[in-house]
């Protein structure tokens, strides 16, 4: 059964009075459980993409179905409600809320959703455990390397067991290593919660450990493997 | 659904982020500290100036309250005079409020010594009531007297009325005058003592005699000008003054506050008072725009921090809430910091009140006799600063907190 069902898609954007096509016809299904990432070089409309399927920008046509939701219908706090609850998001850098410690940060989406204080903190330090951050746990992010942040932001990702989880490149401000781990994480947090996860990545090493890779070019898919 | 719906986020939230650049809240909290101290300090000492003024110049002659015949302040003629009925009288002297009355006849007069005359103001008093409710017996020059219960043709005037006579304690003047019935009043009178009060136009007019001689000399058969009250606390003129009007018969009898009886003082007080508030207003706009500018290079520095909470879902109503605490904390601790300092300054200056004898010539060109300005802290002061402060931070905040939470989170992100 897929998770996201994209038909037709088209973005284009409006600079100046000439029209910008970032997107231009896209159709993809994506099944729960999925670990699938998007390629393509820098203006090939990744990060485009992965905001409409986020409900952070809307489409100039096309339709997007997450989970059973036709984004088309939904008001900007609808949107705002499913970022919350059914969404994790890893942005490539500065995720981090600078006031915050790792745990803090994690509660934090536990917090907006209402959830008991004991549970909120069992649950964070929980996962945090899980990403290997025990001796960051209080930390704040201006105290922890780049990798370490974006643990933490995984973390806060998946904390509340969304239905799929969104990357914009999340490893294009991390070494390699540093990059290969974090993807690493990723890879055994998908198989051990079977959570989506939807990735985008100009870097052949993250390409490498994707399930399913799909190149995009100009706007539009180029190629569509299945890698496992 | 429970969520989104704890009240402690926002609050905590903010907090922290008031602390996280220190030296920019410090900054900011110097401002407001030292804006809302200046504020309550300067009314302090409007306040506690103008109560002195007011004090001074009803110790001074007027008392706090008078009451005469109908027509009698706006014609200050002799001819106004009234007997008082035992009534008011019963009541004057045991309402609690009033710390003593003087009855008094006022005439206007020639005063002459040798070939010099010059037009007087006779206050003529009973000592013994005069003292309880003014000080001019404080004010007398060295080398004389005030006047006594003994005296019968005694006066004291004016010093520089017995300069422009050119008369000394122990000359004898002669005063004419007209008597409430019409008949010539002529009298010769011995200087006894000369007073200094300060007040131009009573140094260079007021001569007060006995009472008991001027009943005779002005045909007075029982009647008199006026009766001055002096009441324990000048907050009680407006209630004990309709007390007494309650008693007296509007048609016949006036009773004047110290406001009504010194209109030049009421409108130095509110030209003074509408300075003042001058100088708060921009006092409260340089704090206001202090925290303006903080909130403004805050939200500023965080555009891209507010586009990852509410991309991750947090209501905008949330994020221009946690601004908004921000602001209100800065200003709070501003606030309590200021109140304190303002209080401080302003309690050292109601003991050791500002000290203008060194120019008592410049202000007696003011007409004012009023030398010591001590400062006075009311409630109302301080609860009106803290309230306008707080209100302008709320109001000055609220416009970069909108624009916050109305930030694009996609665009928010791509900030740097
Ligand atoms: N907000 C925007 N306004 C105008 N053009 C944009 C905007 N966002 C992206 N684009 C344009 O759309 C195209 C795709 O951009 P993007 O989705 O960011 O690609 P990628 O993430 O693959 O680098 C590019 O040509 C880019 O310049
Ligand atoms: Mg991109």
């Amino acid at each position: 059964m897929s998770i996201i069902a994209i038909k037709a898609l088209v973005k284009d954007y409006d600079v100046n009075g000439i029209a910008v096509n970032a997107v231009r016809g896209i159709d993809m299904t994506i099944d729960k459980g999925e670990f699938t990432a998007i390629a393509g070089p820098s203006g090939s409309g990744k990060t485009t993409l992965l905001n409409i399927v986020g409900g952070l920008d809307y489409p100039t046509s096309g339709s997007v179905v997450v989970g059973d939701r036709d984004l088309s219908g939904m008001s900007s706090s609808e949107l705002s409600d499913m970022r919350l609850n059914n969404i994790g998001f890893i942005f490539q850098a500065y995720n981090l809320i600078p006031v915050l410690s790792a745990l803090e940060n994690v509660e934090y989406i536990l917090l907006l959703q209402g959830v008991s204080k004991k549970e909120r903190q069992d649950r964070a330090r929980e996962i945090l455990i899980e990403v290997g951050l025990e001796k960051e746990i209080s930390r704040l992010p201006k105290d922890m390397s780049g990798g370490q942040q974006q643990r933490v932001a995984v973390a806060r990702a998946i904390v509340s067991e969304p239905e799929i989880i969104l990357a914009d490149e999340p490893t294009a401000n991390l070494d390699q290593k540093t990059g290969a781990n974090l993807l690493d994480l990723m890879h055994e947090l998908n198989r051990k919660k079977n959570i989506t996860f939807l990735f985008s990545t100009h870097d052949s090493m993250v390409m490498e450990r994707a399930e399913r890779l799909i190149q995009l070019s100009d706007g539009m898919i180029a190629s569509d493997e299945k890698r496992r | 659904m429970k969520g989104r719906n704890d009240y402690l986020l926002e609050p905590k939230l903010a907090w922290r982020n008031v602390w996280k650049n220190k030296r920019r809240t410090v900054l900011t909290l110097l401002t407001i500290v030292v804006g809302c101290g200046m504020i309550i300090f300067m009314n302090a000492i409007a306040t506690g100036g103008h109560e002195q003024m007011i004090t001074d110049a009803v110790e001074i002659n007027t008392g706090h309250i008078q009451i005469h015949e109908k027509g009698f302040w706006e014609n200050q003629s002799i001819d106004y005079a009234f007997v008082p009925d035992d009534d008011l009288l019963k009541m004057l002297s045991t309402d609690e409020r009033i710390a003593a009355i003087t009855k008094r006849v006022n005439a206007g007069a020639l005063l002459s010594f040798g070939n010099n005359t010059y037009a007087a103001m006779v206050q003529a008093v009973d000592p013994e009531y005069e003292k309880k409710v003014t000080v001019i017996h404080e004010k007398i020059l060295e080398g004389g007297r005030y006047l006594n219960v003994s005296d019968r043709t005694g006066i004291v005037v004016g010093k520089v009325l017995a300069k422009n006579l050119g008369v000394a304690v122990g000359d004898e003047v002669s005063m004419i005058s007209q008597g409430f019935d019409g008949s010539i009043a002529a009298d010769n009178l011995t200087i006894v003592g000369l007073f200094d009060t300060g007040n131009p136009e009573l140094d260079q007019a007021l001569v007060i005699m006995p009472l008991a001689r001027a009943m005779e000399t002005f045909t007075m058969m029982g009647y008199i000008n006026s009766i001055a009250v002096r009441l324990k606390s000048v907050d009680d003129m407006p209630s004990v003054r309709s007390d007494i009007m309650k008693r007296t018969d509007a048609e016949e009898i006036e009773v004047m506050g110290w406001d009504g009886l010194m209109p030049e003082l009421v409108q130095f007080i509110i030209m003074d008072d509408a300075g003042a508030y001058i100088t708060d207003f921009i006092l409260l706009m340089i704090v206001a725009f202090g925290i303006l500018n903080t909130i403004q290079m805050s939200v500023y520095e965080r555009i891209r921090e507010f586009g990852v909470m509410l991309a991750i879902g947090t209501r905008p109503s949330q994020v221009r809430t946690m601004i908004l605490y921000e602001s209100v904390f800065i200003s709070l601790i501003g606030i309590a910091l200021g109140l304190l300092l303002g209080s401080a300054v302003s309690y050292y200056f109601s003991i050791h009140p500002i000290d203008y004898s060194d120019y008592a010539e410049e202000m007696k060109v003011w007409g004012m006799s009023t030398l010591l300005f001590p400062a006075r802290i009311t409630a109302l002061n301080l609860w009106v600063t803290s309230l306008f402060i707080l209100v302008l931070a709320f109001v000055f905040s609220f416009f970069p907190a909108q624009r916050a939470s109305k930030l694009r989170p996609i665009e928010a992100i791509r900030h740097l």
